[in-house]
């Protein structure tokens, strides 16, 4: 009879929670929502005397950098931030469920800029233009004119720029020094010094022909004058310039470590820092790791330089986004949040609490910050160079998929380039049509 | 007469009551069963006929057949296929022969069985995602220890996940080694269930070791070896975590199952609907095999 009653205690209890999850779903606010393993909260208490925001940030030094700054906001302005961390491969999915039930969770998101055109075209996001033509805290003329437009989707800014990582040259300064070479100024010259320094028993060079191919044959293609779809959305993959690209690029495996041709873009610079090779090709953001006395075992001995010239003068710029999704509760107080951590007056304190760079005017060019941060000048992007993105397309993440496959095949030697890009020429066909226009 | 069906009823009434109870304690589960599995299950089925995107403002609405018509056409949906079906044939050749083997040898009994059993079984118990971690390391093709021990034999370096035959013997080699002690303990198991009688008859008979092997024990463990084939064959259609943490899928898609496919749709392209079409086509294909494997289940148990 115990034992019965025992068992009809828990059949209930059980049920009980059943009810309790099914009714609270829709109710939680962000502090209780995330219970999935893999998100974290680093604050959680009650609101403050001027209310509260909730902050959706994705794990990086960006994210670590912003949440050491919320100690000094709450105290400040009395207004009491929660923040929820979502690792990247599942962020962006989860923000845009949240944001397509109107659920209204959370009043800021951190994003990557690959996402901005899905995230523009689910109408996910608030134009922050008003909030920063009023605010000469963020001064946004402190960004070079290229720059200004980083967050924007169809004229409107969707999201602030967390972080500015152009592509950039990083080389040995021992081992170009050893063998008397300089920076590559052309991808002629890459490719020599990446020989060179082979044939005198070192690496070459390093690029990631991996899962994360892509970031660097868009580099090359934009550089050599190729595009990868024209105005009307037609793809172009397979010009005469895309393929010369595509051939240089795996000319390059033959003066890479064997490493190499499975190597992300985290493996690519953790190969760079840690091993013996020449230079490297690859985002400024990753400099964080570079300090890192664990990963770096080369800690200086390397320097940056800008990325090598090709048949025309592009820059491929990436980093985060961060902004105030359209359902926010709160955007104001969202925006005295942001104006606070990424103002002018916090910027330098935000670069020293190891945040990857914000390429203002006042931070590239300032002599003190460049000691500890010898890459900044490389943030600063002439305006003689065009500056490509990653395509603003809400299909791109399944372009880039194609595009992936299709390099792989080349990289490999499974498929000429020309044949390999002329069959994701045909293969991009429908995925560009599926385009929102 | 009377105490006769006085009792009948009495019994019958107890019958009733408890049966009830039983009903009232298994309801929480059945819910749970019902919000965990059945309604996703009709949902998803739903969903395949929606065009939803999850970067999409407009709202889904009925396509039909679209989704699926859009599966069979796709290339990658018939190239992932067949790589599960290469994946699952490898996997099979390799852990079932493997998984026998060290079955018979255990079921001899010798000093130390105890312990090696044990430690065999080991893998088994380790999370896939911590395993491809690991071995994604040991297979580094410059610092691997894989590669590091050919290398001391005086071989070549071996790129072990940059071309696709090589990544799928990692991929087969990997999940061998967590798969294989889950073979071996079901077939120990069925071979612990035979009569001794056989062996003693073949044994008088002058049968030889292999003879006995192939003439008695295989065919008495045939209908478990069955269940395992299903359950195999269950396992690899589904197969993603290894994969993923391993290759990612690469070199480009040439080590993407059709699960891994159905995720970058869903995960990757935003398309839900595109992926829950893929999802059901996976259902069906699991299906038989389910049915089969019951049947075999039903015909071990016997």
């Amino acid at each position: 009879m115990r034992k019965f009653k025992f068992l009809r205690g828990l059949s209930l209890l059980a049920a009980g929670s059943l009810l309790l999850v099914a009714c609270g779903s829709g109710a939680s606010d962000t502090a209780t929502e995330d219970t999935s393993g893999s998100t974290s909260e680093s604050t959680t208490s009650e609101a403050g005397a001027g209310g509260e925001i909730n902050v959706f940030l994705i794990p990086s030094p960006s994210s670590t950098s912003i949440q050491s700054f919320i100690p000094a906001f709450e105290a400040e302005t009395g207004i009491k931030v929660n923040v929820s961390e979502t690792p990247y491969g599942e962020a962006h999915q989860k923000q845009l469920l949240s944001y397509n039930q109107k659920a209204g969770a959370y009043d800021i998101a951190q994003f990557d800029n690959t996402f901005l055109a899905p995230f523009c075209q689910a109408e996910a996001m608030l134009a922050l233009d008003d909030y920063i033509a009023g605010s000469a805290e963020y001064d946004i003329n402190d960004f070079s004119a290229g720059q200004q437009d980083y967050g924007k989707c169809n004229g409107e800014t969707l999201g602030l720029t967390l972080s500015t990582e152009p592509m950039i040259q990083w080389y040995r300064t021992d081992i170009y020094e050893e063998l008397g070479l300089t920076p590559a100024k052309t991808w002629d010259e890459y490719y020599s010094n990446a020989k060179a320094v082979q044939d005198a028993g070192y690496g070459g060079q390093i690029m990631g022909f991996g899962p994360n191919v892509s970031w660097w044959w868009m580099t090359l293609v934009w550089s050599f004058g190729g595009e990868l779809y024209d105005s009307d959305l037609n793809p172009a993959v397979n010009s005469a310039e895309a393929v010369a690209a595509t051939e240089y690029l795996k000319s390059l495996i033959d003066v890479s470590p064997d490493g190499a041709i499975t190597a992300t873009g985290d493996d690519t610079t953790s190969k760079f820092l840690g091993e013996d090779i020449g230079a490297m090709l690859n985002y400024s953001g990753y400099y964080g790791m570079a300090l890192d006395p664990e990963i770096n075992k080369n800690a200086g001995k390397f320097a940056t330089a800008p990325q090598p010239m090709g048949a025309v003068d592009t820059t491929h710029l990436a980093g985060w986004n961060i902004g105030i999704p359209a359902d926010a509760p709160n955007p104001d107080a969202a925006w005295q949040f942001l104006e606070f951590v990424l103002g002018k007056s916090n910027s330098v304190a935000y670069l020293e609490s190891g945040a990857a760079a914000i390429g203002r005017q006042s931070i590239i060019n300032n002599t003190d910050l460049q000691v500890d941060n010898p890459y900044l000048p490389q943030l600063e992007i002439p305006a003689s160079s065009r500056i490509e993105r990653y395509p603003q397309l809400a299909v791109w993440p399944e372009m880039e998929v194609a595009i992936i496959d299709s390099v792989t095949q080349v990289m490999t030697g499974a498929a000429s380039a020309q044949s390999a890009l002329d069959e994701l020429n045909e293969k991009l066909v429908p995925i560009l049509a599926a385009e929102p226009r | 007469m009377t105490d006769v069906l006085e009792r009948k009823e009495k019994k019958k009434r107890s019958a009733i009551g408890n049966a009830r109870p039983i009903a009232h304690y298994s309801l929480a589960v059945w819910l749970i069963l019902l919000a965990t599995i059945v309604v996703p299950l009709l949902y998803g089925i739903y969903l395949s006929f929606q065009n939803y995107k999850l970067a999409s403002v407009i709202p889904p609405s009925f396509v039909g057949f679209e989704n699926y018509l859009h599966a069979f056409s796709a290339s990658e949906t018939w190239s992932t296929l067949q790589i599960t079906v290469i994946l699952m044939l490898l996997g099979m050749a390799v852990q079932i022969p493997l998984g026998v083997g060290l079955a018979l040898i255990l079921h001899q009994n010798l000093k130390g069985t105890r312990f090696f059993r044990s430690v065999l079984i080991m893998p088994m118990l380790l999370t896939p995602v911590a395993v491809g971690l690991i071995f994604r390391f040991m297979f580094d093709t410059d610092l691997g220890v894989i590669n590091w021990a050919i290398q001391e034999l005086g071989l070549p370096k071996v790129n072990w996940l940059g071309a696709q035959t090589t990544a799928l013997i990692a991929i087969v080699i990997v999940e061998s080694w967590q798969s294989i002690p889950f073979v071996m303990l079901l077939v120990l198991a069925a071979l612990a269930g035979l009569s001794k009688s056989y062996f003693e008859a073949a044994l008088i008979d002058g049968a030889t070791r292999i003879q006995t092997f192939f003439k008695i024990t295989l065919p008495l463990i045939a209908p478990t070896l069955f269940v395992i084939v299903m359950i195999k064959i269950m396992d690899f259609l589904k197969l993603f975590d290894t994969i993923f943490i391993l290759t990612r899928g690469g070199p480009g898609n040439d080590s993407t199952t059709l699960g891994l496919w159905t995720y970058k749709t869903g995960f990757l392209f935003l398309e839900m609907s595109r992926a829950s079409a893929l999802g059901v086509i996976i259902l069906v294909l699991t299906m038989p095999v389910y049915f089969l494997w019951r049947r075999a289940s039903q015909q071990a148990r016997s």
